[in-house]
This record gives structure tokens, C-alpha cells and sequence, in this order.
């Protein structure tokens, strides 16, 4: 099980995060959604710490992380047991796919090189990017770089995966085959946390949404529930908005 | 009267001045080496910008470069062992300064000069790389010096690479300069063979020819690095058969 407790964040006397508390079960696919700038992202990165939050502390299993305060090791702990996949990928330039994945194995894990490379080839077909193995992301489009982002971040087993719209980026034609894989890595049982803002993915992937806004949970239930009966005024108008905006323009 | 012009004389007075090259070669490269070490060092200091270090760093930087070599090379030759001496004077110890060589106030010399400017190179080379990547690293558990080792000075090495290039190239002529510091290399080679048939002048072509080869040579092999380091514009798929292996 994974817990976030009492986060809070702002940027000087912006609040983006106020006293979020959430509780992830194993194996659970919470989608996070809401309007722009509700501190989606920022509720991310601060997991992981790659913000410094104002407080809070993260539980992953049995031990607590505090999270607002700088201690190298349980940092470490917790960077170990996490992974990110980001919107821009953010590969490795300078290394292959296949070394991408191998990076974390080698360096963080102190695997031997065979041993890295068997599970990152391993990881690399699972996302079909075997065939691309010793391309270098400057060889890769948008969705291929994602998917082999996405191999580096499960190759290091993290108990917590967190995706940030890692669909944004790419070109509406490369989304599917990113979004497929990322079905199939649910499916496998990873605990994650999933910001996106395509909507019908989100609703079909996940087993529980958070709809965010002005850095509070304002809404929290399954899929069904949250996008066909929200109780809240300002999530109904988000979908208000939404629907508004699939409906085509003129009806003859 | 003899001839004006020794033409002779030029490249017959190469095979002896090429007796002290790997003294010239040996200078350049230890000073280019701690050049490049504490480049690097005052690079990361003024990245991070750590207080008080930053401010040394930056006094430093401005310091040698406000200088000329010659005289930071006087400086440090007379300067370092009168630093010696007042501590001996004053605590008592025994330093043995006058068995240190003149080669070793060059290298220090030559090497916090070149530091200098390798600090600018390697901080604009190290700032390049897309800070993404060194998130990504950070999000897998990697350390500061772990993403630094296998992430930045990877991609910033190609970036700087032309420039510290240069940065060799000019330090390869620096060390004419160490002749200041009682070191006979090639230059100060030349002028002793200079003055013994007072023959300077073709003797300053054998110089001058010397350090243009070792340049072309240098400007040949970086390119040679840029082109081994530079990923390929194109690869091939892992077929089946392959993947195997």
C-alpha cells in the first residue's frame, strides 16, 4: 500500500497543494484529472520529490518517507522504489534504448552488466521496442522514445509508478500505441498514478480517479461513478466543458 | 661575412630542438590536465553556486584572467618557494623547497591558468544538457555525481570538446613561456642553440615549423574524437537472427 499524507506545496504565496491525503491500494490505477494548473504535475513530482514540498511524508508498505525535509538516504530509498515516466520522455541522448533501460539496473541497482541487459531486453520487448534496441532517441519518434521511457521506469520494479500525461507530447497519431502499452503494464498489477487529460483513457484504465482542483481532492470514486454522477459543482462544469467541446461544431 | 639566410641550418637544428619535446608535450599536457581538473571543480562550484566558494571562485577567475601568463609564471616561480619559506621561518618546518623544480611552478602555473577558461567552457557545456535528463536520473535514484558522471559530462564532453581543443592548442605555446621557470624545453632549447653560432633567426623557423605540426596534429585527432564521439545518423533495426547474440 502506498500513502501520501498531509502534502502540501506552494510557490511563495501561490498555494498549488493543500494538505492532500491519499491512500493507494497495490495494484491500483488512480487517474488524475482536473483543469490546468491544479498542481496535477506538481502532486507528482513532489511524490517523488523531484519538488520540495512544505510538508508531508510518503508511505511505501511499512516505511514512511518524510518528504519536506532533505535526508539522502530515505531520498534515495524513495527515488529507488518509484518510477517516473514524463511527458517529454527524457531519454538518455547520448545512450541507446537498450542502455536507457540498462542505466538505472547498473548504476542505482549495481546489477552486473548481463544480468541489466537480460531484464532490459526483457523490459524493451514487453513495450515491442525489442527491434529498436540500439537506436538512439534521436532515431526514435515521440511515441517509441515514450514506450522506452516507459521500459526504464518498470525495469527498476518500483512499487509506484507515476506517469505525468505522458501522452501530451506526442502527435494524436502515436498516442494510441503509447497509451496501449501503459494499459498493458496496468493489467500486470503496477500500482500507479496516472495524470492525463484523455479523458476516455483514463476512464477505461483506471480503477479509481481524483479530480484536482485548486490543489484539493474534490472528487474521489471509481471511473463510473466520478465521470457520470460528480457531486461536485466544479467538476461537473469541468465535463460541462469537456463534452461542449467533443460536440461538433454545426448540427444541420 | 656569411650568408644571410642559413636555409640549412632551419632543419638541420630540428632533430636537436626535437630532444626536448616530450618536455614541452609533458608540460602541456600535466597543466592541461589540472587545468581541466580544477576547470571542473570551479564549473560545479558555480553550478551549484555554494557560498563563499563561488565568491573565491569567481575572484580567482578574474585574477588570472586579468593577467598575463609571463607574469603568473614569475609568481609562482618566486612567489610559491617565499610562501615556503615564511612557513618555515615561522613554524619551524623544514620544507625543502629549493629541490623543487622549476617544471612543477610551470605546471601549477600553466595549470591554474588554463583553469581559468576551462571553467567557463565546462560550466556553459554542462548547463547545455537538457535538464530532463538529469530529472529522469535523479527519478531512477541516481546521485549527483552519479548523473554527472553518466549522464552530463557525456553529452557536455562533445559540446566543450572544440573549445578545449583550443584551449590545448594555446597551451602548447604557453610553454614557451616556462623558460621563466628554469625549464629548457623547446623553446628555451632554441634560444641555446641560438647562441651558439648566434644563428637565432633560422633557429626560430625550426621553432616555429615545430609548433605548427604538433597544432595540425592536435586539430587532426580532436576532429578525429568528434567524429568517433558524434552518434550515427542512422542504424540499423535488430533483426531476429541478430537479437540472439
Amino acid at each position: 500500500m502506498v500513502k501520501i499524507e498531509h502534502l502540501s506545496k506552494k510557490y511563495n504565496d501561490n498555494i498549488v497543494l493543500e494538505d492532500i491525503n491519499l491512500e493507494i491500494h497495490k495494484g491500483d490505477v488512480v487517474g488524475i484529472i482536473g483543469p490546468s494548473g491544479t498542481g496535477k504535475s506538481t502532486l507528482l513530482r513532489c511524490v517523488n520529490r523531484l519538488e520540495t514540498p512544505e510538508s508531508g511524508a510518503v508511505w511505501l508498505g511499512e516505511k514512511k518517507i518524510e518528504i519536506a525535509h532533505k535526508n539522502v538516504k530515505e531520498l534515495r530509498y524513495l527515488r529507488q522504489n518509484t518510477g517516473m515516466v514524463f511527458q517529454r520522455f527524457h531519454l538518455f541522448e547520448k545512450k541507446t534504448a537498450l542502455e536507457n533501460v540498462m542505466e538505472g539496473l547498473l548504476v542505482v541497482k549495481k546489477l552486473k552488466k548481463e544480468e541489466a541487459r537480460e531484464i532490459a531486453q526483457r523490459e524493451l520487448e514487453k513495450v515491442g521496442m525489442a527491434p529498436w534496441a540500439n537506436h538512439y532517441p534521436k532515431h526514435l519518434s515521440g511515441g517509441q522514445q515514450q514506450r522506452v521511457a516507459l521500459a526504464r521506469a518498470l525495469a527498476m520494479k518500483p512499487e509506484l509508478l507515476l506517469l505525468d500525461e505522458p501522452t501530451s507530447a506526442l502527435d494524436p497519431e502515436l498516442v494510441g500505441e503509447v497509451l496501449d502499452v501503459i494499459k498493458k503494464v496496468a493489467e500486470e498489477g503496477y500500482t500507479m498514478l496516472l495524470v492525463s487529460h484523455e479523458m476516455n483513457f483514463v476512464r477505461h484504465v483506471a480503477n479509481r480517479v481524483i479530480f484536482l482542483d485548486k490543489g484539493h481532492i474534490v472528487e474521489d470514486g471509481a471511473p463510473a461513478e466520478v465521470f457520470e454522477h460528480p457531486k461536485n459543482e466544479r467538476t461537473r462544469e469541468f465535463f460541462r466543458k469537456m463534452h461542449m467541446m467533443n460536440q461538433p461544431e454545426y448540427i444541420i | 661575412m656569411g650568408k644571410l639566410f642559413d636555409f640549412e641550418l632551419v632543419f638541420t637544428s630540428i632533430p636537436e630542438l626535437l630532444q626536448k619535446l616530450p618536455i614541452t608535450l609533458e608540460l602541456a599536457l600535466l597543466a592541461m590536465v589540472l587545468g581541466l581538473l580544477l576547470g571542473l571543480l570551479m564549473a560545479i562550484i558555480k553550478m551549484k553556486n555554494i557560498r563563499v566558494l563561488t565568491q573565491i571562485v569567481n575572484f580567482l577567475i578574474s585574477l588570472i584572467r586579468g593577467t598575463p601568463v609571463i607574469v603568473q609564471l614569475y609568481i609562482a616561480f618566486f612567489g610559491i618557494p617565499m610562501f615556503f619559506k615564511y612557513l618555515n621561518q615561522q613554524f619551524g618546518s623544514s620544507f625543502a623547497v629549493a629541490d623543487i623544480p622549476g617544471f612543477v611552478y610551470a605546471v601549477v602555473a600553466l595549470g591554474l591558468n588554463q583553469s581559468a577558461f576551462c571553467a567557463e567552457t565546462i560550466r556553459s557545456a554542462l548547463q547545455s544538457v537538457d535538464e530532463g535528463q538529469i530529472e529522469a536520473a535523479h527519478a531512477l535514484g541516481m546521485s549527483f555525481f552519479q548523473t554527472l558522471r553518466r549522464v552530463i559530462l557525456p553529452e557536455a564532453f562533445e559540446v566543450a570538446l572544440p573549445t578545449l581543443g583550443n584551449s590545448l592548442i594555446s597551451m602548447i605555446k604557453s610553454t614557451s613561456l616556462a623558460f621563466t621557470c628554469a625549464v629548457v624545453e623547446i623553446t628555451a632549447q632554441g634560444k641555446i642553440i641560438g647562441g651558439r653560432s648566434y644563428r637565432y633567426f633560422e633557429v626560430y623557423v625550426s621553432l616555429a615549423i615545430i609548433y605548427w605540426v604538433i597544432t595540425i596534429i592536435i586539430e587532426q585527432g580532436i576532429r578525429l574524437i568528434e567524429k568517433k564521439i558524434r552518434l550515427p545518423e542512422q542504424v540499423e533495426l535488430v533483426t531476429a537472427g541478430k537479437e540472439g547474440k
